[in-house]
């Protein structure tokens, strides 16, 4: 099993060797380490790597995880996870689903324009906070009726920024959005 | 002193039952000595605050509504109408809120209540800086070289700044927190930061008055705990040293100071002491002063409440404020006298914001997910938040506060950082990697600590990620060793959402 890594916009390759109940053998590089482990609990792990002890402390799913490291966070994402969320691979399941953005932003983009015709995990407005930015996506196909923000809002999580009308809450069959109603 | 507290201790004439209008760890902390006393507590919250941990910890809890400042915790109609309803006799108004509101201490006097304070006039005295400098001239504490009353014409201020000469600070008259503070170097851009520190001041304190003072480049932030009685006994309980800040509010704190000798200690003591004296102080205050490079101190202002650094002091005198402030409110005189006061060892606060360091310590609201406390000698953390807490928007961003005493300073800043280590927050940011490599710097190893430290040292600081290896071996192990058992249900929670939660900021048209 192969892993590719960012931390910090460097791609760390990591190669899983050998993986026992309570030990694993990891190699970077063609570097081998090998990792006794326990899990204390849901965010916490005991990691003895090469015969050296150190806590890790973790939040976050696959895509992407906190990683605390004697008080240092990581960012720790799956690179491969990251390219197929840009190439639209991922399955329904993987629709970003908080499209609230986690802490107050700005608006630094608006995508489409109302009236316009979306599919789920089309890209409609980018935020940004904190100098990160997030696109924030349909969340199903349907017509854009309403944007309520303009670029450069400041929008508070909660916060409506657009309304999309489903496609099945409509009478008519779908056309090209504007043509009917 | 023993007999006297002893006797105390059998209750006379004190309180029984606190109401303490604020939030968080502050709240819980002035709760913990009421306990101690044996006095009943309450609670008050906003809707965002039900399940905060000064809610959890109170004998009695009344909810106040809407989350927004004004309708709760500001709310002063309605905190006197709670304190009516549980029958408190007296209102801790901690630090931030209504702490140095003399409208607020006035009302209680009004009503019968004791505001755990100085007298409401006091409060109004020396909450206006300019006139606070004025009571401090007259009384030949030294005060910084500038404006005695506040001004708005832009053509008075430019003519006042040349005078003073650049580079000059433009203050609140309200001020406190370093809202309506800005630096001005040079002549042009006065103007504009008079507008902008006026506008920020009349948001931040209903108040938009300025005046100038000269901006001390290179200078240290001391100031001194005091405690007085009804009865005219002044104390100071040592110094602390403040000048580690950003954005003109401490975020490490220590005592004493590196800066200290005993000559000048007792020098500034004195000055702090006939600061009280001369504005009529009761309770517990402190009196905040800049130490220039050249050992020059000058008066910078009194804060009328508990201070959120009170802690350090604590732990190297032995004395708990809140404790002293109860009984000075109750009406006691001060047990101890000037000559018993002596601070041992070496204390350190670090404040631990829901901010990110690494982007100008912006807030960074947020669900704890998981938290650990560090643990072990000479480490107390006062604390506001639990694993599940979500840290609310509304208020002041501080999680809590980790204070470490030791024998001497070298001790207590290696203890200081081991705790910071060991303490995790997950959920949102915090400033823990950035104090850790401030208090690792050279520059803080040898006390060289000036309210321009960040700026100097630190002015555009990143983690230094060592680590990376490890933090990737984490993640993996994370993915491949199962997490506990959980319910399917709640396993999905957060990741798989309900549709409404889905929907998240999209409404069906």
């Amino acid at each position: 099993m192969e892993y590719r890594l960012k931390i910090d916009d460097t791609i760390i390759p990591v190669k899983v060797e050998g993986t026992d109940t309570d030990t694993m053998t990891l190699s970077f590089d063609g570097k081998a380490k090998n990792v006794e482990y326990s899990r204390i609990s849901d965010h916490q792990i005991h990691l003895i790597i090469d015969g050296v002890g150190i806590q890790a402390f973790i939040a976050g799913e696959s895509d992407e995880k906190t990683v605390i490291l004697r008080g240092v966070p990581y960012e720790v994402s799956d690179a491969d996870l990251s390219e197929q969320v840009r190439k639209g691979k991922r399955g329904p399941a993987a629709i970003p689903q908080e499209v609230t953005p986690p802490m107050p932003s700005i608006v630094v983009r608006i995508l489409v324009a109302e009236g316009d015709r979306v599919k789920t995990g089309d890209a409609v407005i980018v935020v940004t906070a904190m100098k990160m930015e997030s696109t924030l996506t349909a969340p199903y196909d349907g017509i854009v009726t309403k944007i309520h923000v303009v670029e450069g809002d400041k929008v508070m999580p909660g916060e409506i920024l657009a309304d999309i009308e489903k496609d099945e809450e409509r009478p008519t069959e779908e056309e090209d959005g504007l043509a009917d109603s | 002193m023993n007999t006297k507290t002893t006797i105390r201790n059998k209750g006379q004439g004190m309180f029984t039952k606190i109401l303490v209008a604020n939030r968080g760890e502050i709240a819980r902390r002035i709760m913990n000595t009421c306990r101690e006393m044996g006095i009943t507590t309450v609670a008050l919250y906003s809707d965002a605050d039900r399940s905060a941990v000064h809610v959890l910890g109170a004998d009695q809890a009344l909810c106040l509504g809407d989350a927004e400042p004004a309708a709760s915790y500001l709310n002063i109609d309605k905190i006197i109408a709670a304190a009516r309803e549980t029958g408190a006799e007296a209102i801790h108004p901690g630090y931030g809120f209504l702490a140095e509101n003399p409208d607020f201490a006035e009302r209680c006097e009004k009503e019968g209540l004791v505001f755990i304070g100085p007298p409401s006039r006091v409060i109004r005295e020396l909450g206006d800086k300019t006139i606070a400098r004025q009571t401090m001239i007259k009384s030949g504490v030294p005060v910084i070289p500038g404006m005695n009353r506040p001004e708005s014409d832009p053509e008075v201020l430019a003519r006042e700044a040349e005078m003073i000469g650049y580079p000059v600070l433009i203050k609140a008259v309200a001020g406190g927190g370093g809202k309506g503070m800005r630096v001005v170097a040079t002549a042009d851009e006065l103007h504009d930061a008079c507008i902008s520190a006026s506008s920020e001041a009349s948001g931040a304190f209903g108040n938009g008055s300025i005046y100038l003072e000269k901006y001390l480049t290179r200078a240290r932030h001391i100031e001194f705990q005091i405690l007085a009685d009804n009865e005219g006994n002044i104390v100071h309980l040592l110094e602390r040293e403040c000048s580690i800040q950003r954005r003109h509010q401490k975020i490490i704190e220590e005592t004493p100071s590196p800066a200290m000798t005993p000559g000048l200690r007792k020098e500034m003591g004195d000055a702090a002491i006939a600061a009280a004296q001369v504005s009529g102080y009761v309770n517990a205050g402190t009196v905040e002063f800049l130490l220039d490079e050249n050992g020059r101190f000058y008066f910078l202002e009194v804060n009328t409440r508990l201070q959120v650094e009170h802690p350090i002091t604590e732990m190297t005198t032995g004395i708990d404020i809140v404790r002293y402030q109860l009984e000075i409110a109750a009406g006691h005189p001060l047990p101890i006298t000037q000559e018993e006061i002596k601070g041992r060892g070496h204390a350190i606060e670090c404040r631990i914001y829901a901010e990110d360091p690494e982007n100008d310590f912006f807030p960074s609201p947020g669900k704890i997910v998981f938290t650990k406390e560090p643990s072990g000698p000479g480490i107390r953390n006062d604390c506001g938040i639990y694993s599940g807490f979500q840290v609310p928007v509304e208020y002041d961003p501080i999680l809590s506060k980790l204070i470490v005493a030791a024998e001497g300073r070298e001790e207590a800043v290696n203890r200081m950082i081991e705790a910071l280590r060991e303490y995790v927050i997950l959920g949102v940011r915090t400033p823990i990697p950035f104090l850790i490599d401030v208090l690792r710097s050279e520059a803080f190893r040898k006390g060289e600590t000036f309210t321009d430290f960040i700026g100097c040292h630190f002015p555009d600081w990143k983690p230094e990620r060592a680590d990376a290896e490890t933090a990737a071996i984490a993640y993996i192990i994370d993915e491949l060793a199962g997490k506990k058992e959980r319910p399917v249900a709640a396993d999905r929670e957060g990741v798989y959402s309900s549709p409404w939660q889905t929907l998240g900021n999209w409404r069906n048209g």
